[in-house]
C-alpha cells in the first residue's frame, strides 16, 4: 500500500467519521427537540367498544334469524389533572328500524386521598359487579346478559347522584367499598303499562319524590394474589312513588352477593374464571288495578323477585398451540323469579355455552348456544322454551 | 459516539425495580412487595384480559389508569405500580 493510497483511505475514514458525527448530533438535536414536547396536563381520550353479529332463535317452533346491527359505545375520558376526571359513555344501537341512543354514564370524579374518591353525576351502580365491570361486549364472555340484568331486570344498572368509593390494602388481603345516594327508582303503577304494575323503573332519572335511594357495596379480596373477591351490596329507598300518588309510601330494599375467582392454574394449563351474582329485590306490597271487562279490579301480590347467575370460563393460555391458547370455553347458568301474582310473574332458567376466539386482548369472536325455559312472563301464561345460536364479534378500543 | 446513540435510542426509565419481586425494607420486613408486572397480570385479569402495554403511549396510560382506578376500585398502590409498568414496557 502506497503513501497516497493510505492517505486516501484516511480521508475516506475522516469523511465517514464526520458523517457519523453529523448524523449523531443531528439525531441528538432532533431527540432534544422531540423531548421538549411535553404532553399537556389535561388530556381528552376516546375509548369504547362495539359489537355486531348474527342470531338464530327458535321460540316454541317459531324461528327467526337476523344479522345484528352494530352497537357502538364510545367512552369519553377527560383527565383534568391527576385527581380530577370526567367520564361519559354513549350507546348507539340499532333496534327494530330505529337508532336507539343512551347515556350509559356521565360523571365527574375527584380523588380526595389514597382511600377516597368522590363521583357525581350519572354513574354505574356498584350493585354486584356484572353491570359495573363485566357487561361491556368485549368483557362479557357470552353474547347475552344473564337473566335478571338489562331490560326488565331487577338489578339496577345506573343512577344519578353522588358516590364515595375507595380501597384499602390490608397487608395482603384487600378491601374496597362504595357508598352512594341517588334519585332512586320509580315504581310502575300500571297506568301506562298494566302488565308491568309493581316493577321498579331504574331508567327514570328525574326524581319523582323527595326520598333518595341509599346504597353501597363492600368487596373483600381475601387472598394475597387478589384472585378471589366476595362482595355484598345493598340498595334501599323508602319511597318509589310520586310525591302526590298512592305509591309514595312504597319502599324497596335490594341486595346482592357476588363472587369472582380468576386464577392461572398450571396443572390445567390455563386460566379459570368463575363469576357469580345473586340479586334480591323486595318492594313493599301495594294495590294495583287491572281492567277486566271495563271494570277496574284491585289486586295485590308479595312483590319479591330474585335472580342468580354463575359462569365458568377457561382459557388454555399455556397450550403449545398458538391457536388453542386463543380459545376460551364458557358455560353459564342463570335464573330469574318474578313475583307470583304479578302480571309479570315469571320463572325462568337459562343455560348458555360458548366458544370464544380471542383475536387480541380486546377483540373476541363469540360462538354460543343458549336455551331458556320461561314459565309465565309478559307475553304468555304457559311455558316457553327459546333456543338460540349466536355469533358475535366484539372489540374494545 | 456510542453513548450518544444509546442516549438517543430511548428515554424510558429502567424497569428493573418494577419487574422484579423484591423484599421491602425494615418497616415491613416480611411483606413481599409485588411488582407492577405481577399486579398487571393479577388485577387486570379479574375482569378482562390484561392489556398490551404497547397499545397506548404514556399519556394515554395515565388517563386510562385514573379511569380504571375508580371503575375497578383499585388501591393507590396497585394502580401506581401497574401504570409505572405499562409506561415502562410500551
Amino acid at each position: 500500500m502506497g503513501i497516497d493510497q493510505l492517505y486516501q483511505n484516511l480521508e475516506k475514514m475522516k469523511k465517514l467519521l464526520m458523517t457519523l458525527i453529523i448524523l449523531g448530533l443531528g439525531s441528538s438535536a432532533l431527540a432534544q427537540t422531540y423531548n421538549t414536547f411535553e404532553p399537556s396536563k389535561t388530556q381528552f381520550m376516546l375509548r369504547g367498544y362495539g359489537h355486531t353479529g348474527f342470531e338464530y332463535l327458535d321460540t316454541g317452533g317459531e324461528q327467526e334469524s337476523t344479522f345484528l346491527g352494530a352497537t357502538f359505545a364510545p367512552i369519553f375520558l377527560y383527565k383534568h389533572s391527576d385527581k380530577l376526571m370526567f367520564e361519559a359513555e354513549l350507546e348507539f344501537e340499532l333496534e327494530g328500524n330505529e337508532l336507539k341512543t343512551g347515556l350509559e354514564y356521565a360523571d365527574v370524579m375527584y380523588v380526595l386521598n389514597k382511600h377516597m374518591t368522590v363521583r357525581a353525576g350519572k354513574f354505574l351502580l356498584p350493585f354486584g359487579t356484572f353491570m359495573e365491570r363485566l357487561h361491556p361486549a368485549w368483557i362479557n364472555r357470552l353474547p347475552s346478559r344473564p337473566l335478571g340484568f338489562g331490560h326488565d331486570g331487577i338489578a339496577p344498572a345506573s343512577d344519578i347522584g353522588v358516590e364515595l368509593r375507595g380501597a384499602f390494602d390490608l397487608g395482603g388481603p384487600k378491601m374496597n367499598y362504595a357508598v352512594y345516594v341517588t334519585n332512586g327508582p320509580r315504581i310502575k303503577d300500571g297506568s301506562e303499562e298494566p302488565e308491568e304494575a309493581g316493577m321498579l323503573d331504574f331508567g327514570y332519572y328525574e326524581d319523582v319524590n323527595l326520598a333518595k335511594a341509599l346504597g353501597g357495596r363492600i368487596g373483600l379480596l381475601p387472598l394475597s394474589d387478589s384472585s378471589m373477591e366476595w362482595g355484598i351490596s345493598a340498595y334501599t329507598t323508602n319511597s318509589t312513588g310520586a310525591e302526590d300518588s298512592d305509591y309514595k309510601e312504597v319502599g324497596a330494599f335490594l341486595w346482592a352477593l357476588d363472587l369472582s375467582y380468576v386464577k392461572s392454574i398450571t396443572p390445567l394449563q390455563g386460566v379459570v374464571d368463575i363469576k357469580a351474582q345473586y340479586n334480591s329485590s323486595n318492594v313493599d306490597t301495594a294495590t294495583y288495578y287491572e281492567i277486566e271487562d271495563g271494570i277496574s279490579e284491585p289486586y295485590s301480590f308479595d312483590n319479591q323477585s330474585s335472580s342468580f347467575y354463575t359462569q365458568l370460563s377457561y382459557r388454555p393460555i399455556m397450550s403449545g398451540s398458538d391457536f388453542i391458547k386463543q380459545l376460551e370455553f364458557v358455560g353459564r347458568y342463570s335464573d330469574f323469579n318474578a313475583p307470583e301474582g304479578a302480571e309479570w310473574e315469571e320463572k325462568s332458567t337459562q343455560y348458555a355455552f360458548g366458544l370464544n376466539y380471542w383475536l387480541s386482548w380486546r377483540s373476541v369472536v363469540k360462538l354460543s348456544y343458549q336455551t331458556t325455559k320461561m314459565e309465565g312472563g309478559h307475553d304468555s301464561d304457559g311455558t316457553t322454551r327459546t333456543n338460540g345460536l349466536f355469533v358475535h364479534w366484539a372489540i374494545g378500543f | 459516539m456510542a453513548s450518544i446513540m444509546v442516549a438517543c435510542s430511548s428515554n424510558k426509565k429502567p424497569i428493573a425495580t418494577d419487574t422484579a419481586t423484591e423484599v421491602a425494607g425494615s418497616e415491613v420486613d416480611f411483606k413481599i412487595e409485588k411488582s407492577g408486572a405481577q399486579l398487571w397480570g393479577e388485577v387486570c385479569n379479574r375482569c378482562h384480559i390484561a392489556p398490551s402495554p404497547a397499545d397506548y403511549n404514556d399519556t394515554d396510560w395515565e388517563t386510562i389508569s385514573l379511569h380504571m382506578r375508580v371503575r375497578a376500585n383499585l388501591t393507590e398502590e396497585e394502580i401506581t405500580k401497574i401504570e409505572t409498568f405499562l409506561k415502562s414496557a410500551n
